[in-house]
């Protein structure tokens, strides 16, 4: 089966439609969205109104969450004064948009889907807010992946999107005994089988280099996965972000494609709130 | 080199790196006076609000003040090395001196072979922004983002930025990008501010360029900058153990 997973719509609307357009001319029926359908974006009922539509099963994600749950979800997150406060700026904006149906529809969703070996966050198994970049310490990224019992992991979150294998990896263990106890050393080998993360990247505030949204289609019986990029009518986006009073380097970022992003110095920090 | 030099040049062709560097090789006493105004012939000089000066002092904390524009070694001085700066808009050399400015030499950016050859910009036509950053202090994360997002194009086209930027470590830092360049120049200051309250030092802000964006400019730099809250609590750390705190109204 061939199946299509998208992430980080953050609620731009003309992205969404030409991605779900491209899934659609391509035949894949089956659709996975891993949140953040709302957040930074001018069209938060309108995009979470389609994904309700479609009826594609979705995750929570980290602003998904706090919409739900306040700003409180995870204030360590921000990496700087200045995305606090245009997020804060954003994610107020976004609570007084949102209709009761949509806030409720938000708050059902659950933190991970899972299907057989496939599993399906936003950030990682351990929290929405959690980064897991493409260059994270092997052993912490595969932690992640055997954690949530997965062959593959599909995540978002990052905005960028890749496909991260790990192959031939083994662990080693050899135990000593204390000086003077009797008895053999034990060793053992454990030969781990091929896992994987897929980040899906972002629809809706791509962050790999580009304007095009980006989303992956993974076909199961061949076991291959494309990273897909798809350009949609950007300036309809950002004309709409400057119309509602969002912050005018929202819509300069996602014009210009650029790669720069703030991002926490501990990206893979669990909040302990 | 010594006596009394005049430095001309349009904006970003590195004067000011030329001057320092000259200015840190000389043996002798040191001088340095930036003509501000307008050039000989009435047109406007580039606006630096001060950065230069206050850069070049806190390089070369022996650095005199020129008060004059000739040199005269009873009062200055035998072997005095005077470096007066004129910034131009343009590439074209003044044909006369102020009255009273009588440099032993002049040596003009683009025109004299002992200057290095820079790619520079005709500012004539650019509107120029500046904003004084007296005792305010930066958020460096928020600051790397908004300057990326400056020389990025992110409020108008800017083609020319220059700052000296405080940091809550007490860090002072000159920030110097010019289109044609690549990257931008952050050179440190050599004072650092104690860790109590607010820096004293020059701090500003010079933008050049075309339909710049001042609300949106001014509007992510009041983002940036700390309260006295979190000026605080940065600083406490940083001061020896057992110090009073300062005291709160």
């Amino acid at each position: 089966m061939t199946h299509a997973v998208l992430s980080c719509l953050h609620a731009n609307l003309a992205a969404v439609e030409a991605v779900l357009d491209d899934i659609d001319r391509l035949g894949i029926a089956t659709i996975t969205c891993l949140g953040d359908l709302v957040g930074y974006g001018p069209q938060p009922n309108e995009v979470v109104a389609l994904v309700r539509s479609r009826g594609i099963p979705t995750c929570q994600g980290c602003w998904d969450e706090d919409i739900i749950e306040g700003l409180n979800a995870c204030e360590c997150s921000y990496p700087s004064q200045l995305a606090e406060r245009r997020g804060q700026l954003a994610h107020h904006w976004t609570a007084a948009q949102l209709s009761p149906e949509n806030r409720d529809f938000l708050a059902s969703l659950p933190m991970s889907l899972r299907r057989d070996r496939l599993v399906f966050v936003h950030g990682s198994p351990n929290s929405q807010h959690e980064y897991l970049l493409p260059d994270m310490e092997a052993f912490a990224a595969l932690e992640r992946v055997v954690s949530a019992g997965a062959d593959t992991l599909f995540c978002g979150h990052t905005h960028r999107p890749y496909v991260r294998e790990f192959r031939e990896g083994s662990i080693e263990l050899r135990l000593r005994r204390p000086d003077g106890e009797p008895g053999p050393e034990a060793e053992r080998r454990v030969d781990l089988p091929v896992r994987r993360i897929v980040n899906a990247g972002s629809v809706g505030e791509p962050r790999h280099g580009g304007t095009e949204a980006t989303y992956v289609i993974h076909d199961e019986d061949r076991d291959t996965v494309e990273i897909r990029q798809v350009p949609y009518d950007v300036e309809r986006t950002c004309r709409a972000i400057l119309t509602v009073g969002l912050p005018p380097p929202f819509a300069w970022r996602l014009r210009h494609g650029f790669e720069f992003a703030e991002r926490a110095d501990d990206a893979s920090h669990v909040c302990e709130r | 080199m010594s006596g009394v030099v005049l430095v001309s040049g349009p904006p970003g062709c590195g004067k000011t790196s030329w001057i320092l560097s000259r200015l840190q090789e000389h043996r002798g006493p040191r001088a340095y006076r930036r003509l501000d105004g307008v050039d000989p012939e009435g047109r406007p000089l580039a606006l630096d609000g001060g950065l230069d000066q206050a850069f070049l002092h806190d390089q070369i904390p022996d650095l005199r003040e020129l008060a004059g524009a000739t040199h005269d070694p009873a009062a200055d001085g035998e072997g005095l090395l005077a470096l007066i700066e004129l910034p131009l808009f343009g590439p074209e050399i003044p044909q006369t001196l102020a009255p009273g400015l009588r440099p032993d030499r002049h040596l003009h950016f683009g025109r004299d072979s002992e200057l290095p050859r820079q790619d520079t910009l005709v500012f004539g036509a650019l509107d120029s922004w500046s904003l004084d950053l007296a005792t305010e202090v930066w958020d460096p994360a928020s600051l790397n983002s908004f300057w990326f997002e400056l020389v990025n194009g992110a409020y108008g086209d800017v083609y020319r930025a220059k700052a000296l930027v405080n940091l809550p470590d007490g860090r002072g830092f000159l920030f110097n990008w010019m289109v044609s360049c690549s990257g931008t120049q952050f050179l440190p200051l050599q004072s650092v501010a104690p860790p109590h309250g607010r820096p004293m030092r020059l701090s500003r802000l010079v933008v050049q360029g075309k339909g710049l964006d001042t609300v949106g400019l001014q509007s992510t730099i009041a983002d940036c900058l700390l309260s006295d809250a979190v000026l605080e609590l940065q600083q406490a750390p940083r001061r020896p153990r057992g110090e009073p705190l300062p005291a709160t109204s």
